[in-house]
């Protein structure tokens, strides 16, 4: 789980151009909106299009990304339950 | 009637001069653009999301308005400057990043990070976000550049009463590691004579090779 | 003396209709251009129908892209209806799009790349009329069409130009459609603006023209009295949720006219969740609740260049038949603030309208037209 975790930390930064931010920057448990890394409603739909490029899960309702990326805990135990490839 | 003289920042993709004096700087193309971010602005992280026109536009922006000793926005937002660019390449160099996101249907990932760069006004909105502008914001497309149709679609912007300045400028990309810009702010007084003002900006464009 | 500026010839070119009349008509009577295709709601054109119409028109089929056949097809009649030389140096071509031939960047179609350029485009629709002005691109998102109009209105009283023909198109592409779908801002289902069950926008195929004209007095006749672009300053894609630009651009044209002068407000009304409410905000705010809304895309989809420049005309027409339209896919009240919107068409007296839009980059604009006479 750790090793997935760090990958979809350089994955995050890297389609969301993070420039500044190194991985062990991002707390595991913290939100990844609001405060902290500045995302917004662009950087959450392009999580998505990372989600179903990466991992082959397509999400349909982007309501839904709310909970999902709640933080890297969160996403990383979802895409590891969903993920089809 | 005297010359008119405008303050101008120039930017292409070896170059980068503010009001006649070259920056230093060891990268070029794109590379250029982050390291003269690092250098001179680097409070703004959202700079590394944007296209490359929206990099130039707003470095070259960021860099005029210190230049011409223009206070850093505070809390308020002000509508008594408009933004208004011309180019003619447009948002061509975001619409082929985004164009290769689509082409491959084995490999079809719309990218709406890139997508939205596809209008090349959003670089008129990343300036007003950054300076809390909420005048005028417009972006131009013309064949050439010809600054005596610049001046007088310039000079049309004053019509709005509520407009005292525009921040006006050329920006085109080709390319990730191809772009050309040249931005200045002209004043109502400096727009009163379109011919004189025509003439101020043939010079910004003769210095700056566009 | 102050010059002002008049419309004095228009034309749409849609999929309800290759003339405004027929358009105006059929809105009128309850039709829409919005038909599925793979599953999704869109208003596209008739292909083969816009081949027909450029042959009866003289127009070689293999010299203009098909963008460029919309917008040619909706200025030539324009054109010649105004009865003006659009050859002169007197006459000033705008153009009004977001992404012209951009389709060319996937297929280039044996089309020269250069073609892809909005600049080089808008030149074969100058050359065609022979006019060798310089001609000027709008591109500013889907306020385009509103922006192109208000530029043309300062060319005009600036002297520099008595006429200025402004078009405004797009065609739907993969590109714009795959980017759409990317911001998950597209419904499968036909529209529904401002209604409380609204969940996106339908995309839209549309050319449509004005012929404007500065005259040293008041006529008879349709005048473009003001015209306002702001900016929220907050988001290059979300919009304000405090209204911010369209209500500064409303109050601007405001300062021209009464809210109990106003026919109605066209409004942008993509039925978007937060385009709706931010229009319902920006309206609240300037004071227009008890005004007539009406809004065209659930006949047209989101026409994007041609939107502004389409949905004027059809506001000028609507005016002349003392309607307000109704706003198709509406049904119930679905924003914070209530509009008057209305699923029925409404009857009205009054001759003035506000014509209001707001796109990405976090533009917003507002125009007001006024029959004379």
């Amino acid at each position: 789980m750790e090793e997935m975790i760090l990958k979809l930390k350089q994955e995050i930064i890297e389609v969301l151009n993070l420039e500044d931010v190194k991985p062990e920057d991002i707390d595991n448990d913290a939100p990844l909106f609001g405060e902290g890394l500045g995302l917004d409603s662009i950087d959450a739909l392009e999580l998505i299009v990372l989600m179903e490029k990466n991992y082959g899960i397509k999400l349909q309702d982007p309501a839904k990304g709310k909970e999902i990326f709640k933080s890297v805990n969160v996403m990383a135990d979802y895409i590891q339950k969903n993920r089809t490839k | 009637m005297e010359d008119l003289k405008l303050k101008y920042v120039y930017i292409d993709r070896q170059h980068a001069c503010v009001d006649g004096v070259m920056l230093e700087h060891e990268s070029q193309g794109g590379a250029m653009l982050s390291e003269l971010y690092r250098a001179h602005i680097g409070d703004w992280p959202k700079f590394f999301k944007m296209d490359t026109l929206s990099k130039v536009g707003f470095l070259a922006s960021d860099l005029l308005l210190k230049a011409i000793g223009r206070e850093k926005p505070g809390e308020e937002y002000t509508s008594d400057c408009a933004v208004v660019l011309f180019g003619t390449t447009a948002s061509l160099c975001a619409d082929r990043n985004y164009q290769e996101t689509i082409q491959d249907a084995d490999n079809y990932y719309p990218s709406p990070a890139l997508f939205v760069y596809t209008l090349p006004n959003i670089v008129t909105g990343e300036i007003a976000i950054r300076n809390r502008f909420r005048g005028e914001t417009s972006f131009y497309v013309v064949e050439k550049a010809d600054a005596a149709q610049m001046a007088f679609h310039l000079a049309c912007a004053f019509d709005d009463d509520v407009t005292a300045g525009v921040l006006a400028g050329w920006v085109d990309s080709r390319h990730n590691d191809d772009f050309q810009a040249f931005f200045t702010m002209v004043t109502r007084d400096d727009a009163k004579y379109t011919d004189r003002l025509a003439a101020a900006i043939q010079t910004i464009m003769d210095n700056s090779n566009i | 003396m102050e010059r002002i500026v008049q419309c004095i010839a228009d034309n749409v070119v849609s999929p309800l209709g290759l003339d405004s009349a027929s358009n105006y008509d059929s809105v009128k009577s309850g039709k829409s251009g919005l038909k599925r295709y793979d599953g999704i709601a869109m208003s596209l054109m008739d292909r083969e129908l816009v081949e027909s119409a450029c042959l009866e028109n003289g127009i070689p089929a293999a010299r203009f892209t098909f963008f460029e056949k919309m917008v040619l097809l909706s200025c030539i009649k324009a054109v010649r209806d105004s009865g003006i030389d659009p050859s002169s140096d007197r006459v000033l071509f705008v153009l009004s799009t977001t992404k012209g031939n951009v389709s060319l960047l996937g297929n280039t179609a044996g089309f020269p790349e250069e073609r892809v350029l909005l600049g080089v485009a808008a030149r074969q629709i100058s050359d065609w009329f022979g006019n060798k002005n310089s001609p000027l691109v709008v591109c500013n998102a889907c306020i385009s069409g509103v922006c192109a109009q208000i530029e043309a209105m300062r060319a005009l009283m600036s002297g520099r130009y008595d006429y200025a023909v402004v078009t405004g198109a797009d065609e739907q592409s993969p590109f714009i459609i795959s980017g759409f779908k990317s911001f998950k801002a597209v419904s499968n289902d036909f529209c529904r603006p401002f209604d409380s069950d609204r969940r996106g926008l339908n995309l839209g195929e549309c050319a449509a023209t004005v012929v404007l004209k500065a005259a040293d007095s008041v006529q008879d006749g349709w005048q473009l009295l003001n015209g306002a672009i702001r900016n929220d300053a907050n988001h290059i894609s979300g919009p304000s949720r405090t209204g911010e630009g369209s209500y500064l651009a409303l109050m601007e044209v405001l300062r021209n006219c009464t809210p109990h002068h106003l026919a109605f407000v066209n409004v942008h009304g993509t039925a978007t969740a937060y385009n709706d409410e931010m229009e319902s905000i920006a309206l609240f705010r300037a004071g227009l609740t008890d005004v007539p809304v009406t809004g065209l895309k659930g006949c047209y989809g989101h026409t994007m260049g041609a939107a502004g420049i389409m949905e004027s005309i059809l506001s000028m027409y609507a005016v002349m038949d003392h309607t307000v339209l109704a706003t198709r896919g509406f049904a119930q009240q679905g924003t914070t603030y209530p509009v008057a919107v209305s699923p029925v068409n409404r009857t009205t007296d009054r001759r003035q309208f506000i014509k209001l839009l707001s796109g990405f980059g976090g533009c917003n604009a507002a125009l007001l037209y006024r029959l004379n006479g």
